[in-house]
């Protein structure tokens, strides 16, 4: 743990300018208003146990409706039962209720708030409403932007109903979990900015949390990603999710997340 | 009583080639291209702005007119904090035809009132760069620094009698 502290400390310390589009995390920032964002995330996670890798694909639409408010929806497909099959649908809010702004720099907090549908079976513990849960989450993000760092940190509270016929499986109390997440990232390239055109390569270290409120059981996730910009305006992230802490018990805990991005600006 | 402010302020404008040359806008919050492109695009869609001319590094602006377009100094700060930014810093490049100003007076320009701060009274002739000084066109610590330039209520809400007041330097 302390040598993983060291490390985010050596990492943000040696930045020039740094990036907030986290790859597995939201920041507190806002989309463009009347901006339409195209995503699909491909989610390759690695069964310890059945030696399989699940594949979930999550297409998600994201929608500025004004400048403090953005909306996603997002639909879940996997083929974690042996058939590649839909299993549900989510909806994400996000509101920024404060932002500080100087030239390069920024401090900005936001609330969000998920809810999810999810027919799949449940068997793990830990609670995801990205393709996993059903339930709803709401939590408040606080993101730092510096010339040389871009930090971020989230704390949300997550609750997980039944996915539809299939019950949550555990006492009902361990239906309600805290998250945390930290996010660090830093430009890579371009050295100089001369164009829209240039593609920005950003790297991306993250630290992913989750605490079961009733057995207490923690998982904790480094998840490093190489991200590229085209065109300023589609996104192509690369990230790889590590358990390092896997007390809280989850089936696909680490693998490989895959995302490609397309954005609209003055959509309408 | 916001929202009819906000429709005033909506009818003021300049026109272009007289007076107004161009304005250079520095945008606040940011130091990627793609929330620079999102600016670059919000500007571009306002339909007095002929030509953007973009400089990343800096998160500035260069906005240039249509001839004899109405230009809309709160329009452009709109666009940008639609597009989830803040400026930083409003300059226009005026020209002026021997205007009389004094420090801390209203000056009528044809159909607009600009409020001259820290500035020496003198007369302005030919090309001048000056910078709004109103709120949401310079940072918030930057608008509380400078409020020791005036005791006129109209800094606080960039009007007086329903004229909407723009509060410059040079």
């Amino acid at each position: 743990m302390r040598h993983l502290i060291l490390l985010l400390f050596l990492f943000s310390a040696q930045v020039a300018k740094a990036q907030e589009l986290y790859v597995f995390t939201e920041p507190a920032s806002n989309m463009s208003a009347k901006s339409i964002g195209i995503r699909a995330n491909n989610y390759l996670m690695f069964n310890n146990s059945t030696k399989k890798v699940n594949y979930h694909l999550v297409p998600e639409i994201m929608w500025g409706l004004s400048k403090k408010i953005m909306l996603h929806a997002e639909s879940f497909l996997s083929n974690r039962n042996n058939r590649f099959v839909a299993e549900g649908a989510g909806v994400y809010i996000k509101y920024r209720f404060y932002s500080e702004d100087e030239v390069h720099s920024h401090f900005r907090m936001a609330l969000y708030g998920r809810y999810s549908f999810n027919s799949s079976d449940i068997h793990q513990q830990a609670i995801d409403l990205n393709g996993h849960n059903s339930g709803y989450e709401t939590g408040l993000i606080t993101t730092k932007l510096v010339n040389k760092m871009a930090l971020s940190a989230t704390a949300s509270f997550m609750h997980a109903t039944d996915n539809g016929k299939e019950k949550f499986v555990f006492a009902n109390p361990n239906r309600n979990a805290l998250g945390y997440t930290a996010s660090v990232g830093k430009l890579m390239l371009p050295k100089e900015y001369k164009g829209y055109k240039q593609t920005n390569l950003n790297l991306m270290l993250e630290i992913l949390g989750q605490v079961n409120l009733a057995s207490g059981k923690v998982f904790l996730d480094m998840a490093p990603s190489v991200q590229l910009i085209f065109l300023s305006r589609m996104r192509f992230d690369a990230g790889y999710r590590i358990p390092l802490v896997k007390d809280l018990g989850r089936t696909t805990p680490g693998g490989f997340l895959v995302r490609l991005e397309y954005n609209i600006f003055n959509a309408y | 009583m916001k929202q009819f402010i906000i429709a005033l302020l909506v009818l003021i404008s300049f026109s272009a080639g007289a007076q107004v040359k161009d304005v250079t806008i520095q945008a606040s919050g940011l130091t990627c291209s793609m929330c620079s492109n999102a600016i670059f695009k919000a500007l571009q869609k306002l339909d007095f702005v002929d030509k953007v001319d973009p400089d990343i590094k800096t998160s500035s602006f260069v906005v240039s007119f249509k001839p004899n377009a109405d230009i809309n100094f709160d329009k452009l700060k709109a666009k940008v904090e639609d597009a989830g930014f803040f400026v930083a810093n409003f300059t226009i490049t005026f020209k002026f035809d021997a205007l009389a100003i004094a420090n801390d007076q209203h000056v009528n320009v044809g159909n607009t009132v600009f409020h001259f701060l820290n500035v020496k009274d003198g007369v302005l002739s030919g090309e001048k760069k000056i910078r709004l000084l109103d709120k949401g066109f310079v940072s918030a610590k930057e608008f509380r620094k400078n409020s020791s330039f005036t005791k006129m209520a109209c800094y606080h809400t960039g009007t007086e009698k329903g004229q909407r007041i723009f509060h410059v330097t040079i």
